[in-house]
């Protein structure tokens, strides 16, 4: 069970999983190809001149090259390419790592959390709120606003769970409509006095004041990063190393022998959604007190969280409901988006080629199977695979 | 060796391996029409492997398919059921919620419209001629398991399948379902079908095979004609002597430690299930519940765990009351449970051994502290239950999926027993596991009860009541018929399971004995 | 081994080839009839981007017109989220842009600050305006109750059954103004002429009215028409949305009637840019800001860029009353001169369209 990193271990480990490792690479590959024919196709310039492909090469294929490798060494650079464009990564990727938890942690328990947008809102709305509502000294000004957002959360959450555990309510539709009851307060809710920023009539809210964000270390690169990375251990250990967590997985996995053993599977639903909600409210608090390019977070509007609860349900299928891959897969939407803009800004890729960009590489790295079938030499022997599913022993 | 006959389906020398581990080794096996060959062995000896490369859902590592003559080469299961090979899986393969038609249909459905007409003209067909009533418009999922089976075969038959295997068909039927299978085999080779019979069950073989080969560890190690005796079909299959009849000491009965008084229990639909119940375990004795399945024997197990809706009556526990007490209450108070279906109720497949080793003790010392988990503590008891239970797994951080039968019901008692207990409670303690595993988690469950706790164990197979009751409640339709001794004759028992009190049941008994001798 | 990569990819590239065998034009295209500027003028969308047929696509126009008429380099950045505002402008400052023209209030914050970190490079914003703004920021600003003044009148002499309706994506100023407008060009219509056309969906005393409802009101066009359905069950057959894309329900809502029911357009000329709903538009309350936008960067290009506020009015043609088109005939002369007696009035001031 304990596991030791000395060097067999590692050679252990890299026997075992070389191929999972490779078939990411692949789908990474063969998403960035497609792409790029998608954008030599969607540029009516570039494509016109393949019709001299076989007359004028150096036209056609040239002006090919030039489109995809500026538009790919955008990507890179954008994503990561300086330490400024590492930390605008990261900036991206910590609050899709956060609703990312929250998602994954209800998947492990059996429980399909569609409302990380919701409970990310209510994180956005309580952690502005004490922002720009409150006046507190450096430190517990920040610590306040953000247990009020990771408490909204939680309770946004918690209450879909208890709401399942009492009654049978379906999760996906009361998280739904949760999603719909917390985007349609916000909306009230910048329509009243308490929110809406003085001498302005627009729906959005004040500043949050400079002791309540969370403080910038380099660039983008701010506190909330750190945060996320602490959120993801604390789920590897809730869900590795406690009873809790034990509990969790074991009703996730199989409610009647949970139940069976002693468990309550009503307790241990609400407890994960309570948990779930409380990470994407994380998320919301991150949002709101995030600090963006120009240093200050952005106030409070409609749209301020985005689709982060939606893309989470991504991030926590690609990263397999684990932490690290949760991390890992949020660190890659993050790169994605930041090297997005770049695609956008440095080399004038269409926003949308750059989000269907986003999509294929999401879809080839979900679908291993299917980079095996385009890339035959990552299939394993059958033998081996067989042995896994019709084993009688 | 049969491999001069050209007629007839033939397995030449055929060999599996999965990775080193050779789960065929030249196994050769062949069936005629009109015969019924069995084929014994224990769980894990490579008897589906066998057949699911006959199938089609395995590719062998070497060897022939021969069918009347010619080689068959099978690479999926369409082709197999082309060539006239069908197969009755011990899981079903149905879809739950279609109707019996449908379901037949399903997979040959030839176009883009529907023809349920035929197809149910072709299930009260099948079923006329080979005598396998079924209501084609049934849904599989309010069928009974027996009558899904029949569904399953009634598949394999309108496929014009010349060749049946059954898979382990009996381990989830209950006495008379199988009775009522065995004439269904034995009507489908009297029609000219070849049929191999996969089973571990003596009884069943002696009943019913034309031929008998035992594989032991992926190769075969003799052939028996049906009359060999039990013993001799046990120690060929297991490699050594066995005891099929363990010897039990002398109950040493303490004081009353479980006391059942009037106790009804509804369904969730509302249905009273079990009624009126009354009855004491002391401890140092085994009780038994004998019955037909489907008499709230289930829902009794259900009660006595805190798992089931208690409308009257009362369970004390150690002079303790725990009628309404949840599972965690009636654990924490000292229940060991065996539940009915391991798989659904008994352990988490996804988790490791060690993980369900603690499945009910994970939050109490020494595998907790505080709020986490003492993973050296948890592995350390892993390794010593798997040592002391013999739990066949290549290390305890494998996961129970990979445990054959047997070693996963072996894995489920090794928990429970490895607390000091006031009672145990064990549904179906063998049900779908091995010769030789039976006679173990037989003896550890006699041991329990000499170490002092109360024992009951829920049961459809009667050899199963006769080699561990101290005492027998026979229950029906959710009442006790009554409550026997074990060396009640087996047609006594048989008669008040069916609800006739005993000492009508006895009367009937002997008449029909005294009949039978004139 | 990778065949069928190969495959995919030979595939792609034969799409592109068909026909590869043709001869390039032996010299390329003729050069740009104004010479090519180093000069940079870049645009950051809102969330609704630049193909939202309203605000942002007009303000785009702009853009693509300084590239053709004046030669300068574009640049451009759409926005997904709220939040992305900040960093998209920020990504225009690092694409060395010499004027960065933003669209919408949301990004009010980012760009002021934008601005005064980057005091070298001007800055213009669509629908907004600063009290004290800095030296290189321009805000333009429209005054969109004039133009719906006259839309009000225009909608009044037009109604047969003496109600007009109006409704709006969102309850927010750059909307109500248009609603507001509206209503009191309604109201001149009833005191010059002794009528009594009632407004429905706008109550200017109590300054609310009619919204679509739901998360994503100006993408919403089922909830567009069913507001303007139920507007036109009240016995409304006039009908002006200021939704945005939304607005389209209120089009196919008017075509669904046979006639009976006309929808006016805003931002842009309703025939142009909805253009297979020309039918049922009687006209449109235009804000020129293409025009604004054009202006700016012209203005930045040129070096006479101020940081004084820009209104569009009826005076200065920053914002319109679109043509008629297919209602011409419909439209009473005795309408068209009153209308321009209004407009010239409000130019003068001697009408005041409050907000």
């Amino acid at each position: 069970m304990s596991s030791t990193t000395s060097r067999p271990a590692f050679l252990a480990y890299l026997s075992q999983y070389w191929r999972e490792w490779a078939i990411t690479g692949a789908a990474m590959v063969l998403a960035l190809l497609l792409g790029a024919i998608l954008m030599v196709v969607a540029d009516p310039e570039v494509s016109a001149n393949f019709a001299y492909l076989f007359t004028a090469p150096q036209l056609a294929l040239g002006g090919a090259w030039a489109k995809v490798a500026g538009a790919y060494s955008a990507l890179v650079a954008g994503a990561v390419g300086s330490p400024e464009a590492l930390a605008h990564t990261s900036a991206k990727a910590a609050p899709l790592i956060c609703a990312g938890l929250g998602v994954g942690l209800g998947f492990r328990a059996g429980l399909f959390n569609i409302g990380a947008q919701g409970q990310a809102i209510m994180g956005s709305i309580v952690a502005a709120y004490i922002g720009f509502t409150f006046q507190l000294p450096y430190g517990l000004h920040l610590l306040v606003a953000i247990i009020g957002g990771v408490a909204a959360g939680a309770l946004w959450g918690g209450v879909v769970g208890w709401l399942k555990a009492k009654t049978g309510a379906h999760e996906v539709i009361v998280t739904i409509m949760m999603n719909y009851i917390a985007a349609g307060l916000l909306a009230w809710l910048l329509t009243t006095a308490a929110f809406m920023r003085p001498g302005r009539m627009d729906p959005i809210s004040p500043e949050v004041q400079p002791t309540s964000a969370l403080p910038g270390i380099y660039q983008q690169f701010h506190l909330g990063f750190l945060v996320a990375i602490l959120a993801a251990a604390a789920v590897w250990w809730l869900l590795e190393r406690s009873t809790t967590g034990f509990a969790i997985r074991a009703v996730g996995l199989n409610p009647n022998a949970a139940a069976t053993a002693g468990m309550s599977v009503a307790a241990t639903t609400t407890i994960t959604m309570t948990f779930a909600g409380a990470l994407a409210g994380l998320a919301g608090v991150q949002a709101a007190l995030g600090p963006s390019a120009n240093g200050v977070p952005v106030p409070l509007t409609v749209g301020l969280v985005g689709t982060v609860g939606f893309d989470a349900i991504t991030v926590a299928l690609l990263g397999r409901s684990r932490p690290l891959g949760i991390v890992l897969a949020g660190l890659l939407f993050g790169g994605l988006s930041a090297g997005g803009l770049a695609m956008q800004s440095v080399a004038q890729t269409p926003l949308t080629l750059t989000m269907v960009l986003q999509a294929l590489v999401v879809l080839f790295v979900a679908a291993p199977a299917l980079v095996q079938t385009l890339v035959p030499i990552l299939k394993e022997r059958k033998s081996k695979k067989v042995a896994m599913a019709g084993g009688e022993a | 060796m049969t491999a001069q006959h050209d007629a007839g389906l033939q397995l030449r020398e055929i060999t599996k391996k999965f990775g080193t581990f050779v789960a065929n080794d030249a196994v050769s096996l062949d069936v005629q029409p009109g015969e019924i060959h069995c084929l014994l062995g224990e769980n894990g000896a490579g008897k589906s492997t066998l057949m699911n490369v006959l199938y089609g859902l395995l590719q062998p590592d070497g060897g022939q398919i021969i069918l009347d003559g010619e080689e068959l080469h099978v690479e999926n299961p369409r082709q197999a059921m082309a060539a006239g090979i069908g197969m009755v899986h011990q899981h079903f393969m149905l879809v739950e919620v279609f109707t019996v038609a449908e379901n037949l249909i399903l997979g040959r459905e030839g176009g883009p419209v529907l023809n349920l007409e035929k197809a149910r003209a072709k299930v009260t067909e099948l079923a006329g001629r080979y005598n396998l009533p079924v209501d084609p418009d049934a849904r599989i999922e309010d069928l009974p398991v027996g009558i899904q089976q029949r569904v399953e075969i009634l598949k394999a038959l309108a496929n014009d399948a010349k060749y049946l295997v059954f898979d382990e068909p009996t381990a989830v039927l209950t006495p008379q379902e199988i009775d009522e299978l065995m004439i269904v085999m034995q009507k489908l080779r009297d029609d000219g079908k070849g049929i191999v019979f996969i089973t571990h069950k003596l009884r069943e073989v002696r009943a019913i095979a034309d031929r008998i080969t035992v594989l032991r560890r992926g190769k075969i190690v003799g052939s028996a004609e049906p009359g060999t005796s039990e013993s001799e079909l046990a120690e060929l299959m297991v490699g050594r002597a066995v005891d099929l009849r363990i010897a039990k000491p002398e109950a040493k009965v303490g004081q009353i430690r479980l006391s059942v008084k009037g106790l009804t229990v509804a369904n969730p639909a509302g249905a009273v299930v079990v009624d009126g119940l009354d009855f004491e375990v002391a401890s140092g004795e085994i009780l038994c519940i004998a019955g037909v399945q489907g008499n709230g024997q289930s829902e009794l197990a259900d009660a006595l765990l805190g798992n089931a809706q208690v409308t009257s009556g009362t369970v004390t526990l150690d002079g303790v009351d725990v009628t309404h007490s949840n599972p965690r209450q009636t654990i924490a108070a000292g229940l060991g449970f065996v539940p009915e279906d391991r798989q659904h109720d008994g352990y988490v497949a996804n988790f490791t051994v060690a993980e369900n080793l603690v499945l009910n003790r994970f939050t109490t010392q020494p595998f907790s502290k505080g709020l986490a988990l003492d993973l050296k503590a948890i592995a350390d008891n892993a390794t010593d239950l798997v040592e002391r239970y013999d739990i066949r797994t290549e290390s305890i951080t494998k996961l129970a999926s990979q445990l054959s039968g047997g070693n996963a019901q072996k894995l489920v008692l090794a928990r429970e027993l490895s607390r000091d207990l006031a009672l145990l409670v064990a549904s179906q303690p063998t049900r779908g596991v091995d010769v030789g595993a039976i006679e173990f988690l037989h003896k550890r469950i006699v041991a329990e009860r000499d170490t002092g706790a109360a024992v009951v164990i829920v049961s459809t197979e009667l050899e199963e009541v006769e080699a561990l009751a101290d005492r027998v409640l026979v229950m029906y339709r959710g009442k006790a018929v009554g409550i026997v001794s074990p060396e009640t004759p087996r047609d006594v028992l048989g008669l008040m399971m069916a609800g006739v009190p005993y000492e009508e049941a006895l009367a009937n008994s002997k008449a029909a004995a005294t009949g039978k001798d004139n | 081994m990778k065949r069928s990569l190969i495959i995919t990819s030979a595939l792609g590239a034969l799409a592109l080839a068909l026909g590869g065998c043709a001869t390039p034009p032996p010299t390329p295209t003729a050069a740009p009839s104004v010479p090519a500027s180093n000069f940079k003028a870049c645009m950051v969308s809102d969330a609704g981007g630049f193909d939202d047929k309203s605000f942002n696509e007009t303000a785009y126009a702009g853009l693509t017109k300084a590239k053709t008429e004046l030669g300068v380099q574009t640049g451009e950045v759409q926005s997904k989220t709220d939040a992305d505002y900040a960093q998209n402008v920020k990504s225009m400052v690092d694409a060395k842009c010499d004027i960065i023209v933003t669209v919408g209030f949301k990004l009010g914050d980012a760009t002021e600050a934008a601005a005064k970190a980057n005091p070298s490079i001007k800055f213009a914003i669509v629908d907004y305006f600063y009290e004290k703004p800095g030296k290189n920021l321009k805000a333009l600003s429209f005054n969109t109750g004039e133009p719906s003044f006259l839309a009000g009148y225009a909608a009044a002499s037009l109604s047969q059954t003496g109600k007009v309706g109006t409704y709006g994506g969102m309850k927010i100023p750059t909307v109500t103004a248009f609603m507001t407008g509206y209503a009191q060009g309604v109201a001149y219509y009833n005191k010059a002429k002794g009528k009594d056309v009632k407004v429905l969906g706008w109550d200017d005393t109590k300054k609310d009215g009619s919204f679509i409802p739901g998360n994503n009101p100006f993408g919403d066009v089922a909830g567009g028409k069913q507001v303007a359905t139920n507007l036109i069950a009240q016995g409304a057959d006039i009908i002006l949305p200021v939704a945005g894309p939304s607005g389209e329900g209120a089009l196919q809502a008017a075509q669904a009637s046979n006639g009976k029911v006309g929808s006016l357009w805003v931002d842009t000329d309703g025939c142009v840019s909805q253009e297979k709903y020309c039918a049922v538009i009687p006209t449109s309350v235009g804000k020129a800001m293409d025009v604004a936008v054009f202006e700016a960067i012209k203005a930045a290009k040129d070096g006479s860029f101020t940081n004084d506020l820009y209104v569009g009015t009826l005076s200065n043609s920053g914002v319109y009353l679109a043509p008629f088109h297919d209602w011409d005939a419909k439209v009473s002369a005795e309408t068209k001169t009153e209308l321009d007696k209004v407009k010239a009035d409000i130019i003068a001031g001697t009408i005041k369209v409050k907000s």
